[in-house]
């Protein structure tokens, strides 16, 4: 563990967190495409994306620290290892006869992105990006405090 | 980590044992292998220079980096670079004490 390993984890989060806006601004962006893929011949809405963290310790030596019944490793930050569709939530339907997309009925799919919730996830991300940069500036005034040892 | 500790605890080991590390070099033998290890460091130092360098000029360049990645390489050469200087002034004080030695 070298003394820049806090500072790697912390890259860690922060390019996840730059990713989950990255997913977010696609989904505020897409909020009225009803055009995002052809299935069977026929467009599909855009469907909102998702994205799934995972703690990263896939390094060998913290296995085995941890096999060998030492102290466990602090782990290596977060990882995105998922980036997936949510199928759960059904398309809205729109009455909108004059919409190129309308069905018989004069209904339109409209994506299951909800806005509320995006604007929500939006917070969630840039205070989570925050956050991590006060560690990391933390964790430098630490490193610097360090040095002045003995002055 | 493990193996520093373990670098660590032998050291202490055969320091309670008696043994005496220092005196199985001779002073030549001593310079050379501090002016590898001295030299070993300030090309790390360099090197995380060398990266923070190459990714500024990448975002310069408009190459697919994260800005994040490219402060926090500046930042670890400036520590690095901090903790270099701060060694070097220790170093030339200790010359300086000695040197101000009354014969």
């Amino acid at each position: 563990m070298s003394i820049f390993s806090s500072m790697n984890t912390t890259t860690s989060a922060l390019t996840a967190q730059r990713l989950r806006m990255d997913v977010i601004s696609s989904n505020i962006a897409n909020v009225d495409t009803t055009r995002a893929k052809q299935v069977n011949g026929e467009w599909e809405p855009y469907r909102r994306k998702s994205v799934t963290l995972t703690a990263n310790e896939g390094k060998f030596s913290s296995f085995l620290n941890k096999a060998m019944g030492k102290r466990e490793g602090v782990g290596n930050g977060v990882k995105v290892t998922k980036i997936q569709e949510d199928t759960e939530t059904p398309f809205k339907l729109v009455y909108d006869p004059t919409h190129p997309d309308a069905n018989e009925d004069g209904y339109v799919e409209m994506p299951n992105v909800d806005l509320l919730k995006e604007m929500v996830d939006l917070i969630s991300a840039s205070r989570s990006y925050e956050a991590n940069v006060t560690v990391l500036n933390a964790n430098k005034a630490m490193l610097m405090k360090a040095l002045e040892i003995g002055k | 980590m493990a193996i520093n500790a373990a670098n660590f605890s032998t050291a202490v080991q055969s320091l309670n044992s008696g043994k005496d590390i220092s005196n199985k070099q001779t002073p030549i033998e001593a310079q050379k292998s501090f002016a590898n290890t001295l030299k070993d460091a300030i090309n790390k130092v360099n090197d995380y220079q060398v990266q923070s360098d190459e990714l500024t000029n990448k975002l310069i360049k408009g190459d697919n980096v994260e800005l994040h990645d490219v402060m926090i390489a500046a930042q670890k050469a400036n520590i690095t670079l901090n903790a270099t200087v701060e060694i070097r002034n220790k170093v030339i004080e200790a010359y300086q004490e000695i040197m101000r030695m009354t014969v």
